[in-house]
């Protein structure tokens, strides 16, 4: 029996379907028990593919990116009402990702800066023709539409994906890992740490066997969620917190902020000056779902 | 690409257009059977250029890879040059070969991803199959065998990127003054084992694209045949992905310019159009239109002399013994795509096969932000690319510009929408050019 599936793209990367492809040779047996109603980016289906689809007519569909723009939202609206099961997939969909740093501008300063003040622009002008309106701000998919699960991760690792795949055709609900970063990094870690002064990634060079936060440098794997096989401290580099908070964690940001808290000796002006980019750090992930989703600065520049 | 929905106004709205990353549609009015006009609609934005402002300029090649999940290793690459760039340091060598490996995984995988899952469809299953049945997955069906090479090939690209990015998918291992690990022996000498299966695997590639190539000659020379410039990446005007200088062709084939990245602004223009959330770029001294040019693989052939590998060179003579110099012909990205493909692999064996490879010297460790200004430049598989950050004496960045890959063929691609547009609507073309049986038929 095939199951009926479909794969969005909502504004984003296309690194999460990069992720399913990367399933390669594993992927010929699955194919064939796919019904693909919907997958842009593979085959040539178009939007009136998915709405001539009937109410709940699809399986599975899969989500990837967040609402930049109006037809976001409503492609967004769309897989909605035609699915079963709806799946964020991949941190855009699940927390607003990377592309929600933008909420820490006004939406004018962003059109203005890339379509008029760009050094390279000749002839500047902001784009309306044709085009789908810019919302005012990233809001969470979620908010927009009831999300069934949520499958974290920049992008999900290809093994996370097979596993989802794998419980998803044999009807069971996939899980995600609850435990954090640091329970799968196979790095020495010591008993207390007590942080002086936040090292850049570019200072000295990292021991590649000893925690990287008892060295100093700013790793986000205390409070972020598990499930990417520590890739990053594995490469001798610190999380930057990909895969967003664990289970009932409401902002991500805060709960980073607390981990690095109860690991520094100094003082907060000091913190603050070895940090350097609070939301750059904490939320660089997460932003629209932060329990301040934008930044105030921006909303008084409006 | 096509699958039409006519409305009352007399327009052709294609959207989205498919079988590729990122957000479209074409807008084609017609009246009394005359094209009007053709617009290429991107219709996705995402502002990383203003919310780079304000960040440490380290985490800019962990952001900016974020903005294609197909190419992150060139946006990755680029990003970490222009961080260096800005404060004035350079890695040690074997860094930069690890860097350039990285990106060669990432062509390898690219290339062969566009060939098999992208582009070919249309021709093996052929333009005037159903479009349900012009994909991928028919082409699993009917040929199995082809997509489990084409699968193996790309796997083995992607996973050789993510040995040295850390990630197959952005990537993290370039930090300001090198990488953050090292190749170890044992993964270079299992690496240089795969080497002749993986060579294998894109002769294979190849051979099977220079039948289709063949079988397609009139509709390759015929249709969408466009003149415009053309920019890519030549180290003393050998094909070169990783570094070098940024020549112009002219579209009578004169190298017109051949500057050092950091000078940039004077040679690129960006015309911001009402209906596109992406601009057209163009050669800033040819003024725009005039000035629009092309860039990713055909545009990278027809830039350099020659290839840097013998292998891709043999195949660049026979290339161009048969289309010249420039060749505008646009179904020709496809064959150029093959020549990188094969130089890829071949230039990556050559690094593993260079001791200094595996280097434990990595990594200068004197690294002092500072203010400046840098410019990062690096071929992606889709064209050339530019990071350009502005940074203060903490080293955070004030102020950002990007000339992402694609964004260099924009301009050209609508152009060469109008041209089809007219070719197919208005006098036919599509009736009158020879189309092989197609390898598939459904």
């Amino acid at each position: 029996m095939s199951v009926k599936i479909a794969i969005c793209q909502l504004s984003s990367c296309w690194g999460c379907q990069e992720s399913l492809l990367d399933l390669y040779e594993k992927l010929v047996p699955i194919l064939p028990s796919l019904d693909i109603k919907y997958w842009p980016t593979v085959v040539d289906t178009k939007k009136g593919s998915l709405e001539e689809t009937p109410k709940a007519g699809i399986d599975v569909s899969l989500v990837e990116g967040m609402c930049r723009t109006e037809s976001d939202v409503e492609l967004l609206e769309l897989a909605r009402e035609k699915s079963k099961l709806l799946i964020a997939y991949g941190t855009c969909s699940s927390y607003g990702g990377i592309p929600g740093l933008a909420n820490m501008f006004a939406r004018d300063e962003l059109l203005r800066r890339k379509f008029i003040e760009a050094e390279s622009i000749t002839e500047g002008t902001i784009p309306t023709v044709n085009l789908p309106e810019i919302a005012p701000r990233v809001v969470k998919n979620d908010q927009i539409v009831k999300m069934d699960l949520i499958l974290t991760g920049c992008p999900p690792t290809t093994n996370n994906v097979a596993k989802v795949v794998t419980a998803l055709l044999q009807g069971q609900t996939p899980t995600l890992e609850s435990k954090s970063v640091c329970d799968e990094c196979n790095r020495e870690k010591e008993e207390k740490i007590q942080i002086k002064e936040f090292k850049r990634n570019f200072v000295g060079k990292a021991d590649p066997k000893k925690c990287l936060l008892s060295q100093g440098y700013l790793c986000m794997g205390p409070g972020t969620r598990a499930g990417c096989e520590a890739q990053c401290p594995s490469a001798n580099t610190p999380c930057s917190g990909c895969y967003g908070p664990a289970d009932g964690v409401l902002d991500h940001g805060a709960r980073l902020m607390s981990a690095v808290s109860s690991v520094v000796d100094m003082p907060p002006e000091k913190l603050l000056e070895s940090i350097k980019d609070v939301v750059g750090t904490f939320y660089k992930f997460t932003l629209p779902s932060a329990l301040i989703p934008l930044s105030l600065e921006s909303v008084k520049r409006r | 690409m096509e699958s039409t929905e006519s409305t009352a106004k007399n327009e052709i709205e294609i959207e989205p257009v498919t079988r590729l990353e990122g957000h479209g549609k074409v807008t084609i009015v017609l009246s009394k059977g005359k094209v009007k006009d053709v617009q290429f609609n991107v219709t996705a934005v995402r502002f990383f250029e203003k919310f780079l402002e304000g960040r440490r300029a380290e985490d800019a090649p962990i952001i900016t890879p974020r903005i294609c999940g197909i190419c992150p290793q060139p946006h990755h690459l680029a990003s970490i040059k222009a961080v260096e760039g800005a404060w004035g340091v350079t890695p040690p060598p074997a860094a930069s070969k690890l860097r350039e490996l990285m990106l060669l995984g990432k062509m390898i995988q690219s290339h062969t991803l566009h060939f098999y899952a992208l582009a070919a469809p249309d021709f093996v299953v052929g333009p005037f199959a159903d479009t349900s049945a012009r994909n991928v997955v028919t082409i699993a069906k009917h040929l199995p065998d082809v997509v489990t090479k084409a699968l193996e090939l790309m796997r083995h690209g992607q996973e050789l990127a993510g040995l040295v990015g850390g990630k197959p998918i952005h990537p993290v291992t370039a930090i300001p003054g090198g990488m953050s690990k090292p190749l170890i022996e044992k993964d270079r000498d299992d690496w240089l084992k795969k080497m002749e299966r993986i060579m294998e695997l894109a002769e294979f590639t190849a051979s099977l694209g220079l039948k289709v190539v063949e079988s397609y000659w009139d509709v390759i020379t015929r249709i969408g045949v466009v003149e415009t410039y053309y920019i890519g990446l030549a180290s003393q005007g050998v094909h070169n992905f990783y570094e070098g200088t940024i020549r112009v062709m002219s579209p009578k084939g004169k190298i017109e310019a051949d500057f050092s990245p950091k000078d940039y602004l004077d040679f690129v223009g960006e015309h911001a159009v009402p209906h596109c959330y992406v601009t057209h770029l163009y050669y800033k001294p040819a003024g725009y239109p005039d000035g629009i040019w092309r860039a990713n693989t055909l545009a990278r052939i027809n830039v350099v002399d020659r290839m840097a590998m013998p292998r891709a060179q043999e195949l660049l003579k026979d290339f161009r013994s048969k289309v010249g110099r420039p060749c505008h012909a646009t179904f020709a990205y496809h064959w150029a795509r093959l020549i990188e493909l094969i130089e890829s692999v071949e230039r990556a064996r050559q690094l593993l096969e260079d001791p200094q490879i595996v280097s434990q010297d990595i990594k200068v460790e004197d690294v002092q932000p500072r203010q400046g200004n840098g410019v990062g430049c690096v071929e992606a598989p889709r064209g050339t690319l530019i990071h350009n950050y502005w940074t203060d004496e903490k080293g955070i960045i004030t102020k950002a510009n990007l000339i992402v890959a694609t964004n260099n063929n924009v301009g050209a691609i609508e152009k060469c929408l109008q041209h089809v547009a007219k070719q197919c609507i208005e006098e036919k073309a599509h009736e009158k050019v020879k189309f092989p049986t197609p390898m598939i038929k459904v």
